[in-house]
C-alpha cells in the first residue's frame, strides 16, 4: 500500500514539475509597501496578457539595496526589479544589471522618445539606460486648511520666502493642540533647501560641502522650527512618519510627495488640505527641489532564462493604460511624457490638485534627481541627518555639526 | 572488529552535524580569511591588499568606536545580566506561593521577539515616552517619596522594636507590621502634603532625548547605554533557568550544615550556593560574553533613530560596511573586522576561563 502511495506522489510530482514547465515564472520584486497596488495592476492588466507567463509579485521587507545586491551576487536576482534613483550608480556598478537600449530599439511600444528626459537621464550611466523609469515625485509643502482658517493666518503660497513661511508656521502653531509642522532630521527633505541656498553636491575638489557657508544658513533655517518649538519630529508626536502627523491632525504642514495623497485619501478622506511649493530663500529667489523615481531593471542572466518575456511584462506595466491607472489612484505621477496632459490634472478636486502641484514641483529649475552617485545614499544622508539631530537637539552649534558632518563624510 | 562497527556508526550518527559544520563555518571561515585580504565588493575581486584592509581598519575612528563598544558592553552586561539572574534563580528556588507564575512571568522577556520588544523599547525611550514622563513625575514628587519611605522605615523600626521588647519574634519585614507602616507612610505623606509642609515642586516635562542624544554617561553614550538596560532586562532571564536548574542539583547536606555552624542566609549564598554553581557560572559567563560581543539585532533595529557614533558595535560595524553606507558593499573590510571580532572573543572567553570562573566545579 505505502508503495503505491509513494508510486503515486512521485507520478504527481513529476507531472506537477512537467505542468509547472509550460508556463514561465517571471518574478517582480518591489517594495512590500506596494502590493496592493502591484496585485490589483497585475491581476487587471497582466495576467493572461502574454500566452505562457505567470508573473509572480515578491513583496521585499528588507533593506531593498540589501536585498537587490545580495540576489544579484548570488545569482538569485528577480526577473524585474526595482530600482530607486538614490541607488541606481551602485546597482549599475556591479556590472550584473542588463543594458535595456537594445530592447527598447526593438519594442513596438516603448522607446527611449516615450520617457520624460529627466528621469531617463536618472537611469542613464555612460550612455546606456538601466532601468525603465515608471513613475517620479518630488516635494511640496502640505497644509491644513481648517488649521490656518481657525488661527487666521494666511496660506502659505507659492511665492513664500523662508521668513515668510516660519512666520506663518509660528502664528498657526497652537500649543497643545497642534505643531505648525512636523519636521524630522531628515536629509532628504533638507538637501533641496540646501541646493536652493547655492550648496553643491561637492564642492569643486570633490570633498563634502557641508561646510559651506550656504550649507550653514540653510541647516540654521531648517532646524529652526524644532528649536522654536513650533514643530516637533514625528517621533516627539507619536507618528511613524511626519506624514502620519499630518494625517492625524497633529501637525499644520508637512513637506511630503505625492506618496502622501493615497494615504490621506484612505485615512482622513474628509481633510480639507492644499499644497504649495517649497520656499525661496528670499523674493525671487533661485528653488530646488528633488526629482525622486523608481524603475524597473532587469539582471544580466535572469533565473528565469527568458529576459525577452521579462522585458514584454515591463512594457505593459509602463504602457499608458496602467500609468494612467496609477496615476487615477493618486499613487504617482506617471513616466511617460505624452500622459503629463492628462484629463486627470484638470480635475478640481484635493488630490488631484495635489499631484499637480507635485508633477509641477518637478518641473522647476533646480530639480535634481535623488541620486549620490558612487558616495551612497547612507554615508552621504547618514552624516546630515546626524548633524541635523544634533542641531534640534540642541546638543550643537550649525556651525559645530555642519562642520563635523564633513568631515565624516570626508573621512 | 565490533570497535570498528561502533566508530561507523558513530560516525554515521556525527555525519549530519559534520556535515553544516563544514559548509556553515569551515567553507564560510575560510572564505571569509581570504576575502579579508582583497578588495572583494560582492562581485568582482580586482587584487590581493595583503594586510591593508587591517591597517585600515584601525585607522577608521568608527572601527575603534566600535571595538571599544562591543568591550564595554560585553563586561558591562555579563555582569549584571549574571548577577540578575543568579538573583532571581535564588529568589525562584523558594517555596513561595505562586512559584510557576512568577517563573513564567519573568521568563517572558526571552521568549518574546526581540524586534518587537525593541520597538516597543523605542517606543518608551521617545522624548515623550514612558521613560520621561516616569522621571518627570520622579522629579516633581520627590520629596513626598521620600517622605512617604522614612515615615515607613520609622513606622516599621518602631513596631519591630516594640513586638521584640515584648518578646516576640518579630522580623524586619514582617508582613503583617509592614501592611500597617505602608498605611502609615501614605496617610503621614498626605496629610503633610495636604497643609504643605512637604512641597511638590512644578517641574516642565522631561525630554531626554534617550536614542538620538549624543549626550555620555561615564564615558558611555546614552543610546548604547539604553540597548545594554534592554539587554540586560531580556537576557537575564534566560540564565536564569540554567541557574535554577544548577541550584537543583545543590546537595541540601551542604545547607544544613551550614545552618548548623550558624551561617546567615547571606553566608549560604557566597559560600555554598555560588562555589557549588562554579560549571554553571562558567556556561552563564562565557555565553554571555559570546552574546554581548556579538549582539546585532537590537543595535541594527535602533540605528534607524539613534546616531551611528552612539550605537555603534562591531558586530553592527560588519554589517554597516557591507549594506550600510549605500555604495558598493566593502566586503575585505568587513571580512577584516569580523574575523577581529572572532579573535577578540576567543581570547576574551580564553582570559575569563583563566582567571574568572572555568567549568571545573568545586566540590568534584
Amino acid at each position: 500500500m505505502r508503495k503505491v502511495l509513494l508510486a503515486l506522489l512521485i507520478v504527481g510530482l513529476v507531472a506537477g514539475i512537467g505542468l509547472a514547465q509550460d508556463k514561465v515564472t517571471i518574478r517582480l520584486a518591489g517594495y512590500s509597501g506596494d502590493t496592493p497596488l502591484m496585485q490589483d495592476v497585475l491581476a487587471r492588466f497582466v495576467a493572461d496578457k502574454i500566452p505562457g507567463v505567470e508573473v509572480v509579485w515578491e513583496p521585499i521587507t528588507e533593506d531593498f539595496l540589501a536585498f537587490v545586491l545580495r540576489t544579484l551576487s548570488a545569482g538569485t536576482a528577480p526577473d524585474i526589479f526595482y530600482v530607486d534613483v538614490g541607488w541606481a550608480k551602485t546597482v549599475e556598478k556591479t556590472g550584473l544589471v542588463e543594458p535595456l537600449d537594445d530592447y527598447m530599439a526593438n519594442s513596438a511600444v516603448l522607446n527611449k522618445g516615450d520617457l520624460i528626459p529627466a528621469l531617463k537621464d536618472a537611469f542613464t550611466f555612460d550612455g546606456k539606460l538601466y532601468a525603465v523609469p515608471k513613475d517620479f515625485n518630488s516635494l511640496v509643502i502640505f497644509y491644513n486648511k481648517d488649521m490656518f482658517d481657525e488661527m487666521g493666518v494666511a496660506y502659505p503660497s507659492d511665492d513664500d520666502t523662508w521668513a515668510t513661511l516660519l512666520g506663518k508656521i509660528a502664528e498657526v502653531n497652537n500649543p497643545g493642540k497642534w505643531y505648525g509642522a512636523c519636521i524630522n532630521a531628515d536629509a532628504a527633505r533638507f538637501l533641496p533647501v540646501a541646493f536652493e541656498a547655492g550648496m553643491p553636491f561637492l564642492k569643486d575638489d570633490g570633498t563634502a560641502p557641508f561646510d559651506l557657508a550656504s550649507a550653514k544658513q540653510a541647516a540654521d533655517w531648517f532646524t529652526s522650527f524644532n528649536r522654536l518649538g513650533i514643530s516637533a519630529t514625528s517621533a516627539d508626536i507619536g507618528a511613524g512618519w511626519p506624514g502620519a502627523a499630518f494625517i492625524s491632525e497633529k501637525a499644520a504642514t508637512c513637506i511630503e510627495g505625492g506618496w502622501l495623497i493615497p494615504p490621506i485619501r484612505n485615512e482622513n478622506p474628509t481633510l480639507n488640505f492644499g499644497t504649495v511649493f517649497l520656499p525661496s530663500p528670499w523674493e525671487g529667489g533661485p528653488r530646488s527641489n528633488y526629482l525622486f523615481t523608481c524603475g524597473y531593471a532587469m539582471p544580466t542572466s535572469p533565473a528565469s532564462g527568458r529576459p525577452d518575456l521579462a522585458f514584454k511584462v515591463i512594457e505593459i506595466l509602463t504602457s499608458p493604460e496602467v500609468q494612467n491607472y496609477i496615476l487615477e489612484s493618486g499613487h504617482a505621477i506617471p513616466s511617460r511624457a505624452a500622459l503629463l496632459n492628462s484629463a486627470y490634472f484638470q480635475q478640481k478636486d484635493d488630490f488631484a490638485q495635489a499631484t499637480k502641484k507635485v508633477f509641477e514641483a518637478t518641473d522647476l529649475p533646480g530639480t535634481v534627481p535623488f541620486a549620490f552617485g558612487e558616495i551612497g545614499q547612507g554615508a552621504y544622508t547618514g552624516a546630515v541627518n546626524e548633524a541635523l539631530t544634533l542641531i534640534m537637539q540642541g546638543e550643537a552649534t550649525v556651525e559645530e555639526a555642519m562642520n563635523e558632518a564633513a568631515a565624516k563624510l570626508n573621512q | 572488529m565490533k570497535r570498528r562497527g561502533e566508530w561507523g556508526s558513530a560516525f554515521i550518527f556525527l555525519l549530519p552535524l559534520l556535515f553544516t559544520l563544514a559548509v556553515a563555518f569551515v567553507y564560510a571561515f575560510v572564505r571569509t580569511v581570504y576575502f579579508s585580504f582583497t578588495d572583494y565588493n560582492l562581485f568582482h575581486i580586482t587584487k590581493f591588499v595583503g594586510l591593508d584592509n587591517y591597517t585600515q581598519l584601525f585607522a577608521d575612528y568608527r572601527f575603534v568606536l566600535a571595538l571599544t563598544h562591543s568591550l564595554v558592553y560585553a563586561i558591562v552586561v555579563t555582569a549584571f545580566q549574571t548577577f540578575f539572574a543568579l538573583l532571581l534563580a535564588v529568589v525562584l528556588n523558594q517555596k513561595i506561593r505562586g512559584l510557576t507564575f512568577f517563573r513564567a512571568s519573568y521568563y517572558v522577556p526571552s521568549v518574546a521577539s526581540s524586534v518587537a520588544i525593541t520597538l516597543i523599547f523605542i517606543w518608551l525611550m521617545n522624548r515623550r515616552g514612558t521613560i520621561n514622563w516616569l522621571l518627570t513625575e520622579i522629579g516633581r514628587y520627590w520629596p513626598l517619596i521620600i517622605t512617604g519611605l522614612a515615615v515607613i522605615v520609622l513606622v516599621q523600626s518602631i513596631q519591630v522594636f516594640w513586638e521584640r521588647r515584648h518578646g516576640l519574634p518579630a522580623r524586619a519585614f514582617d508582613p503583617a507590621l509592614l501592611g500597617i507602616s505602608l498605611l502609615a507612610g501614605v496617610v503621614v505623606t498626605a496629610i503633610l502634603w495636604r497643609f504643605g509642609v512637604v512641597p511638590s515642586y512644578p517641574m516642565s516635562q522631561v525630554t531626554i532625548p534617550w536614542l538620538t542624544t549624543r549626550k555620555t554617561f561615564l564615558g558611555i553614550p546614552l543610546p548604547l547605554l539604553s540597548i545594554m538596560m534592554l539587554n540586560i532586562w531580556t537576557t537575564s532571564p534566560t540564565f536564569m533557568i540554567l541557574f535554577l536548574a544548577g541550584l537543583q542539583d545543590v546537595p541540601q547536606e551542604l545547607y544544613e550544615a551550614a545552618e548548623m555552624d550558624g551561617a546567615s542566609p547571606w553566608q549560604k549564598l557566597l559560600h555554598v550556593t555560588v562555589p557549588a554553581l562554579r560549571p554553571v557560572l562558567f556556561l552563564v559567563i562565557t555565553m554571555g560574553l559570546i552574546g554581548t560581543l556579538q549582539m546585532f539585532d537590537q543595535v541594527a533595529i535602533t540605528a534607524g533613530t539613534a546616531p551611528l557614533e552612539s550605537t555603534i558595535t562591531l558586530a553592527y560595524y560588519v554589517y554597516w560596511n557591507v549594506f550600510g553606507s549605500g555604495g558598493l558593499p566593502k566586503v575585505g573590510m568587513a571580512s577584516a573586522a569580523a574575523l577581529v571580532l572572532a579573535a577578540l572573543t576567543l581570547v576574551i572567553v580564553f582570559i575569563q576561563r583563566r582567571v574568572g570562573f572555568s567549568e571545573k566545579g568545586w566540590y568534584s
